[in-house]
């Protein structure tokens, strides 16, 4: 049973990492139509930067989701981490990059909080990550109290070599921050498709009694996914905060969304068990380009940019939906009868 | 009786009730009747909005899209009014776009079997984007004084209008889905779609229907919304979809389907939105208001999971108990 | 044809990006050269008019004045901001201005510091970048168009509701005024820095009163919130004299919850900043007597306008003073007239007060229309 389910779902993760890379092309094709300039390398990579928390957050939460949970608190953590190194670094007198490394512990234990909660108490995921999401945007605001800064004003100043991280272009075209993203691509992808970990990530998404009972620890596992998203935020918000020269507490407030949407349109089941790294990754550039392109070479205002994106979600999933059951019919199904395939 | 005890939503009612004691203890001034009322009263767009979602999680799904579609239903209700229509067009034109979406999330989930989560969240940014497109980003302001005031006439002492329509449209609600044939076919599928259909429940008409009436629910929260406030931002009910999620869960419903009660629903609406309003009886900074409000989420749903699965496993040890001791014939 | 400017300055724009930073620089010097005696002509350009939101009444209005200005001056003012008051979606919002080449920026900053480095890059693309409503780093900018210092707004509001509470009778220098601030978070630069300056000054003017929370209530800029942290405040503390609303939305939200529980200006003294449109049924009900707010129309404009002339290679030094076509004559004043101790570049640097703030009441409300 196994034997033959494993292979064919792969088929299908390819066949959909194909259809995205198409969906980039077209849209690199057609933006580059309209408006040569979006094709610049400088424009392009530029245009990279402003995407680049949502393609590193994306990249884990994918880990989360195919544990059949959600991560809603990911954003959150962003902007906590974010003031943690500004405060760590201005009025604790912490090296810039100890202060990044504190940051990073401290989502990874918020992470951990919130994965305790959901695989050793039972709470619903949704749930816990929503409440997560309140808690620790409300303790980066207290963060921020502990400073001489006033919330309000942002911690700025950072030294020369933070800021770096996103200033430094290689072969002075691609930012470093895509080079990171890049990195943390490839150790994701590793670590889900090629070690026994992802495959036990897997395992406890698809079945979580089988799983348990085949031996793995499952509770742990789930928990370990939550540390995980947890540390690529703040990864994230560390780079953001480098990107943007200032820390704030709430710098991350508007990913949420965003993350979740790149994740399923991944290919990612947000009932677990499915899902793929390249995918993910490639679902947060499709979503980017787009957002990008548009106003570039559109004119399509920036508050109206929801409309398309909801559209290409809407549209990938439904059409996906009607390529899985093509002998689907309203009426069989309005009948009550579902389809299987 | 003993049901009343064991149900879910009562374990809510009680920590909504310990809430008001011991914010009572530490300011006397949140005693009054009036003050306790009012937070029932300051629910209501949350009230509808929860019972709206009660029927869609009831059935195993999800619908983020209901925060877009109370500020859509409430600019195009709005926007009438402004313009000298009848508060029955408007209300009919808010339900229109409640309904509409409802029809599209239902057939997209039911019929194209696409996972909620996923086809709501897209159908959540297409509604917000057309919010924005449709007030050109401005806000509508100024309504008519006898729409805004309505949410201030009172039914009884203390008691609004609103919140009284809330109240007997969720009993209502309740009833139906308890004590009606009909109505119990929520519960059935969202705790065993496949089961449901296998024994002729037409699972997808039903989620449909959750859906439609979760967008009516919506759209009338909208109405409210737009009377108790008086003016309409295009961001209005962004994040509420969220809210009344948590609210759900606060009030006793399981996100997995099955499992709760619209009137539980409608006390988690309560304890919800009167967290901030607590806040500022207790005296305590606004900056503190997210970090607590995440703190008794957190606290409650744990608490509330952990006693329940101890219930459901000493539930099933006491069946296991009770079918040996039928085989044993002890006590047949 | 207008297409077609834009096409050409595109091209042009593309061109020197290409060169790189060291050529648009010579071409601004260029330009610069052409300019000395006689300012160049502005027509014609593109100034990307940035708010920190869209959807708020007030950035909405800024941006319909910004538009209706510039439709008689001759450019182009294409309005561009994100639904979210957020830092990384307004440098996302720049760097596609830029992208895209435009001639100017002039953007309302969500944050002191965040947005300096879109800007420099900016600024290095050949942008002229003038900012209005908030401020960036002065190093970031040329211009500020600055609807005053926050001493004069926090003066501002304490004093509209100082004198409200003497309006309905109570002795401001003698009383114990009861009060608080009702605004939309503490993360937010401008609204507390006012806060800030007018705590300062009750504190030296009136050391009678006393503000029932050193913490302030936020409501987030959520209506639904507005309303219902205002009906708690009016709830917990039966007593207030005054609630100041820095806030465009904690406003009408706090009059709106004075009116659910029947109180009018007699019994509280409401006040703050919204737009005059937001707040005249509530003034027509009786529930506030005044509020105020500055011409945002006006000042869009004049930002638009500045960003424009610098772009067109204009120069201006401090103490200049500029006459823009129907709307009246600017001087730029000193940075430090915003931020004590401030350095200012020779040119292109420095701070535009608007003339004048307003404050609205029954008798004027009703002639103005944003």
């Amino acid at each position: 049973m196994k034997i033959s389910f494993l292979p064919k779902l792969k088929q299908i993760w390819k066949k959909w990492e194909f259809v995205l890379t198409l969906i980039i092309l077209l849209e690199i094709i057609i933006f580059s139509l309209k408006n040569s300039k979006f094709l610049m390398p400088r424009v392009l990579f530029g245009s990279m930067n402003d995407i680049i928390s949502i393609c590193i957050i994306s990249l884990f939460v994918t880990f989360v989701m195919i544990t059949g949970g959600i991560d809603i608190q990911a954003g959150s953590i962003v902007g906590l981490s974010s003031i943690i190194l500004g405060v760590a670094w201005q009025d604790f007198g912490f090296n810039i990059w100890a202060a990044s490394c504190l940051a990073m512990v401290a989502a990874g234990v918020c992470g951990g909080i919130s994965g305790f909660f959901i695989a050793y108490c039972g709470v619903q995921p949704m749930v816990v990550t929503l409440g997560g999401s309140f808690l620790y945007t409300g303790i980066g605001l207290l963060v921020s109290k502990l400073s001489a800064t006033e919330s309000y004003k942002g911690i700025g100043g950072f030294p020369e070599g933070f800021l770096r991280l996103s200033k430094y272009r290689l072969f002075g075209i691609i930012p470093f921050q895509v080079i990171i993203f890049l990195v943390l691509a490839v150790l994701a992808y590793i670590l889900l498709h090629k070690t026994r970990y992802g495959r036990e990530v897997f395992l406890a998404g698809v079945n979580q009694n089988a799983a348990e009972y085949s031996g793995i620890n499952t509770r742990l596992i789930i928990m370990s996914t939550y540390v995980l998203s947890a540390v690529s935020a703040s990864v994230a918000g560390i780079i953001l905060t480098s990107y943007l020269g200032t820390a704030k507490s709430d710098i991350g407030a508007t990913l949420t969304l965003p993350i979740i949407t790149a994740v399923v349109l991944g290919g990612t089941l947000s009932t677990g068990g499915k899902g793929s790294v390249p995918g993910t990754a490639l679902a947060a550039v499709a979503i980017g380009t787009l957002r990008f392109g548009l106003p570039l070479c559109f004119k399509v205002s920036q508050q109206y940019l929801d409309i398309p994106v909801g559209i290409l979600l809407l549209v990938i999933i439904i059409g996906r939906a009607l390529l899985n059951y093509p002998g689907l019919s309203v009426k069989t199904v309005i009948r009550g009868r579902i389809p299987h395939k | 009786m003993r049901k009343i005890i064991k149900s879910r939503e009562i374990n809510s009612f009680l920590f909504l009730a310990g809430l008001i004691f011991l914010v009572g203890l530490i300011n006397p001034g949140f005693w009054q009747p009036v003050t306790i009322i009012n937070c029932f009263n300051d629910s209501v767009v949350f009230t509808f909005l929860s019972a709206g979602i009660a029927f869609v999680i009831l059935t195993g799904e999800i619908d983020v899209s209901i925060g877009a579609v109370l500020g859509l239903s409430a600019a195009v209700g709005a926007t009438l009014l402004r313009d000298g229509y009848g508060i029955a067009t408007a209300l009919f034109a808010a339900v229109l776009v409640g309904t509409v979406v409802g029809v599209m999330n239902g057939i997209g989930v039911a019929v194209l079997n696409i996972p909620s989560l996923i086809f709501t969240l897209g159908v959540n940014g297409v509604v917000r984007g057309i919010i924005y497109v449709y007030t050109k980003g401005a806000w509508i302001e100024n309504l008519p004084a006898d729409f805004t005031l309505m949410s201030n006439r009172l039914l009884t002492k203390n008691v609004t209008y609103f919140y009284g329509a809330a109240v007997l449209v969720v009993i209502i609600g309740h009833i139906i889905l308890t004590r009606t044939r009909k109505g119990k076919y929520f519960v059935a599928v969202g705790d065993n779609c496949a089961g449901a259909t296998l024994v002729g429940i037409p699972a997808n008409k039903i989620k449909i229907l959750s859906y439609v009436l979760c967008g009516i629910f919506s759209s009338v929260a909208g109405m409210i919304y737009a009377s108790r406030i008086g003016f309409i931002t295009p961001s209005a009910g962004n994040g509420y979809e969220m809210k009344a999620i948590a609210a759900c869960v606060l009030g006793g419903l399981s996100l997995t389907g099955g499992v709760g009660s619209l009137a539980g629903a409608s006390i988690g609406a309560v304890i919800m939105s009167s967290i901030s309003r607590i806040l500022v009886f207790l005296g305590f900074s606004s900056d503190y208001d997210n970090t607590i409000t995440g703190f008794m989420l957190l606290a409650i749903v744990v608490i509330n999971t952990s006693v329940q699965n101890h219930t459901v496993r000493k539930n099933r040890h006491e069946i296991l108990l009770a079918r040996t001791a039928q085989k044993g014939g002890e006590k047949a | 044809m207008r297409k077609g400017m834009a096409l050409l300055l595109a091209g042009i724009l593309a061109v020197s990006a290409l060169a790189g930073c060291n050529g648009a620089g010579g071409a601004n010097k260029e330009a610069a050269a052409k300019a000395e005696k006689k300012a160049s002509d502005i027509t014609g350009k593109t100034v990307v008019f940035i708010p920190k939101l869209t959807g708020n009444a007030f950035f909405e209005s800024a941006a319909k004045g910004a538009e209706k200005f510039g439709k008689e001056w001759g450019i182009n003012v294409d309005y561009q901001g994100s639904p979210n008051a957020a830092v990384a979606d307004q440098v996302s919002v720049i760097n596609n201005a830029v992208a895209s080449g435009v001639d100017a920026i002039c953007v309302s900053s969500v944050d002191a510091t965040g947005l300096d480095s879109a800007l420099k890059e900016a600024t290095a693309a050949g942008v002229s970048v003038v900012t209005w409503d908030s401020d960036v780093s002065d190093t970031a900018r040329t211009l500020m168009v600055s609807q005053g210092t926050p001493d004069i707004l926090g003066k501002m509001l304490v004093d509209m509701g100082a004198d409200s509470l003497t309006k309905r009778g109570k002795d401001i220098k003698a009383d114990k005024i009861k009060y608080c601030w009702h605004y939309s978070q503490a993360t937010v630069a401008d609204q507390n820095s006012w806060q800030a300056a007018g705590e300062a000054y009750i504190k030296k003017t009136f050391p009678n009163w006393e503000n029932v929370a050193p913490d302030n209530y936020y409501s987030e800029q959520d209506a639904e919130k507005a309303v219902s942290i205002g009906a708690s405040i009016l709830e917990a503390n039966p007593d207030i004299d005054l609630i100041i609303c820095n806030d465009s939305t904690a406003l009408p939200g706090q009059c709106k919850a004075a009116q659910n529980k029947g109180l009018t200006k007699e019994n509280v003294t409401i006040t703050g900043f919204a737009s005059p449109m937001s707040i005249k049924d509530y003034c027509n009900a009786g529930i506030i007597e005044q509020w105020g707010l500055w011409d945002c129309q006006v000042q869009g404009a004049i930002g638009c306008y500045l960003a424009a002339y610098v772009a067109a290679g204009n120069q201006l030094k401090v103490g200049d003073k500029l006459d823009i076509p129907q709307i009246g004559t600017v001087e730029v004043m000193p940075n430090n007239c915003l931020v004590e101790g401030a350095a200012t570049a020779e040119v292109n640097n420095g701070v535009v007060l608007l003339p004048e703030r307003t404050i609205f009441n029954k008798d004027n409300m009703n002639n103005y229309d944003f």
